[in-house]
């Protein structure tokens, strides 16, 4: 090839490749708004089945497995407080990951709450989460925080105390455990949903984990409970009030003022309680806490 | 390895050198700095598996890439270029010069998953915390892929004895396939209940290379132990099986008419 032609093929190849990636891209565009709609509303999964991707994984089961942990995140991440989203494919999701990597804790542990979160936060089966995390014991005798995810997803998701109390007096008979967890067993069974018990719960999920998700929904949860107990203190004051005056107080002001207060009571984000015309306390509209169902009565329908 | 050995297999390794195939470490060392930056980003507590299983994937089919690709050439790219006959024109044994490939691939395999190990090392000091005790199987999976290979490498020169270098790759791919579902294939003849399909299975389970043998990733990557003993069993069958291999492409390509 002559100079000449050489330079022209150059000055080609540096003005055309950007071109024609430009064509390119603008077309793939066009494609992509053609399919995205009927892309979307196909499954998330083509293959359900564990076995059947153990075998295609070619023994990289787990390089396999951890791309599939990163799925059931970014899919339960993409659909958490979503109004009226569903959860279908999570529960496979989770199957493949553990199947194809059994030592795989943290997908045990995050797998259990997505799925047993209830209403937006979640997929709201803690029975998928209860066998999950059964699962994971089984695979990983040797992880005690499993034992106490299950105590958790029994008391908190399925009230079912007794079985609460054997999952974390399992968990204690572990070398590694901590002394809390044979408390704990102690305790749910003695006095199960009491809220007492759900703090103490909740402190020791706190505790026991640097995990900053977790942290942070056990500080909630925390916040709401001491919230709670607030409620509950504010309440018998009112009684108090209405016996004396006959009537209930209008703010917690009138509480302090008739003495059975030393100040204004805040809650812990530091907004300052309201009562209601019935005498009950409540949380400021605008406080950002949030009082959590307490476990009480028989077991939530699972969807 | 005899006196003659030792120069083939420097100038195999060369020759691979010269080829770029080196290259591919590059791409290695991509891959393994974005998993370190993204996995964190994308995915909850597994970035520290992400890049002992990402990473050791990468070594595991980068090698096997290389290991095939060039294991079917050893042979036939030098009867195309016809050194080949220059070269057994000279005091060297045809089994020698088998030999000698053989030994260059494995020296370049050895060089390449050496440079990606450390590679992931530096990914793993990357993302923290330092390095503990249980990083040490991180190694044994190395060295277990590199056991892998040196099998792969013998059965893809096998084949390049007596066959054309596309079907040598399909031969060497199809038993490595193979070879990864051992386990089941003899679970299937379990499973018919028929005991000379039984019987059929558990002989192709033992006469076909168990790949699966040799799969650590799983363990190393969750800082699982690895016994010493499973180590020396592990290198002792690739040893046996490389042997095997190489004495049976010895034999094949020394009755091989190359007028």
């Amino acid at each position: 090839m002559s100079l000449p032609s050489q330079k022209r093929a150059l000055w080609a190849a540096i003005v055309g490749v950007p071109l024609l990636f430009a064509a390119i891209t603008a077309l793939q565009t066009r494609i992509d708004a053609r399919t995205r709609t009927e892309a979307q509303q196909k499954e998330e999964l083509l293959l359900r089945s564990p076995a059947a991707v153990q075998k295609l994984s070619l023994g990289y089961d787990a390089l396999v497995a951890d791309i599939y942990w990163t799925r059931a995140v970014q899919y339960y991440g993409t659909r958490v407080g979503t109004e009226g989203a569903t959860f279908d494919s999570l529960w496979p999701m989770l199957d493949i990951c553990t199947t194809l990597d059994p030592k795989l804790v943290v997908a045990y542990r995050f797998g259990a709450i997505f799925l047993s979160e209830p209403g937006e936060g979640g997929a709201g089966r803690p029975d998928l989460a209860i066998e999950l995390v059964k699962r994971g014991i089984a695979a990983n005798p040797t992880e005690w925080h499993l034992n106490a995810d299950l105590g958790f997803l029994y008391y908190w998701r399925m009230r079912d105390y007794h079985a609460s109390s054997v999952a974390y007096l399992e968990g204690s008979k572990n070398p590694k455990a901590p002394p809390w967890l044979k408390m704990m067993a102690a305790r749910v069974e003695e006095k199960g949903g009491s809220l007492e018990t759900s703090r103490m719960i909740w402190s020791e999920i706190y505790d026991g984990t640097r995990d900053p998700t977790i942290r942070d929904r056990a500080a909630k949860m925390l916040r709401g409970l001491k919230a709670e107990e607030d409620e509950l203190h504010l309440d018998e004051l009112s009684a108090e009030y209405q016996k004396r005056f006959g009537r209930y107080p209008a703010s917690t002001g009138e509480l302090r003022s008739a003495g059975l207060l030393p100040g204004i009571p805040v809650d812990p984000e530091g907004y300052p309680y309201v009562i209601g015309p019935d005498g009950k306390s409540k949380l400021n509209p605008q406080s950002p806490v949030e009082i959590p169902k307490q476990p009480k009565g028989p077991p939530p329908p699972t969807k | 390895m005899s006196a003659t050995t030792g120069p083939v297999a420097i100038n195999t390794f060369r020759e691979a050198v010269r080829d770029r195939v080196l290259y591919n470490l590059i791409f290695f060392a991509l891959v393994m700095i974005g998993a370190a930056i993204i996995v964190g980003q994308i995915s909850i507590g597994i970035e520290r598996l992400v890049i002992i299983n990402l990473g050791l994937s990468a070594i595991s089919i980068v090698g096997l890439v290389m290991a095939i690709f060039i294991g079917v050439g050893l042979v036939s790219k030098e009867m195309e270029k016809r050194t080949l006959y220059s070269l057994l024109a000279k005091p060297i044994r045809r089994w020698e010069f088998l030999v000698g490939k053989y030994a260059g691939l494995l020296l370049t395999l050895g060089v390449n998953t050496s440079f990606m190990t450390l590679g992931l090392a530096a990914a793993l000091f990357y993302v923290g915390p330092p390095y503990v005790r249980s990083d040490a199987t991180v190694l044994v999976a190395v060295y277990f892929i590199l056991l892998e290979l040196a099998l792969v490498t013998a059965l893809a020169l096998f084949f390049s004895c007596f066959s054309s270098p596309m079907l040598s790759t399909l031969f060497t791919l199809g038993i490595y396939i193979t070879g990864v579902f051992a386990q089941d294939i003899r679970n299937f003849g379990e499973l018919t209940g028929n005991p000379a399909l039984r019987a059929a299975t558990k002989a192709l389970y033992y006469l076909i290379p168990n790949f699966h043998n040799f799969n650590a990733i799983a363990t190393a990557a969750h800082g699982g132990s690895i016994p010493f003993q499973l180590v020396a069993q592990n290198t002792l069958y690739a040893a046996l099986y490389v042997a095997l291999l190489l004495v049976a492409a010895s034999a094949v390509f020394s009755g091989r008419n190359l007028k």
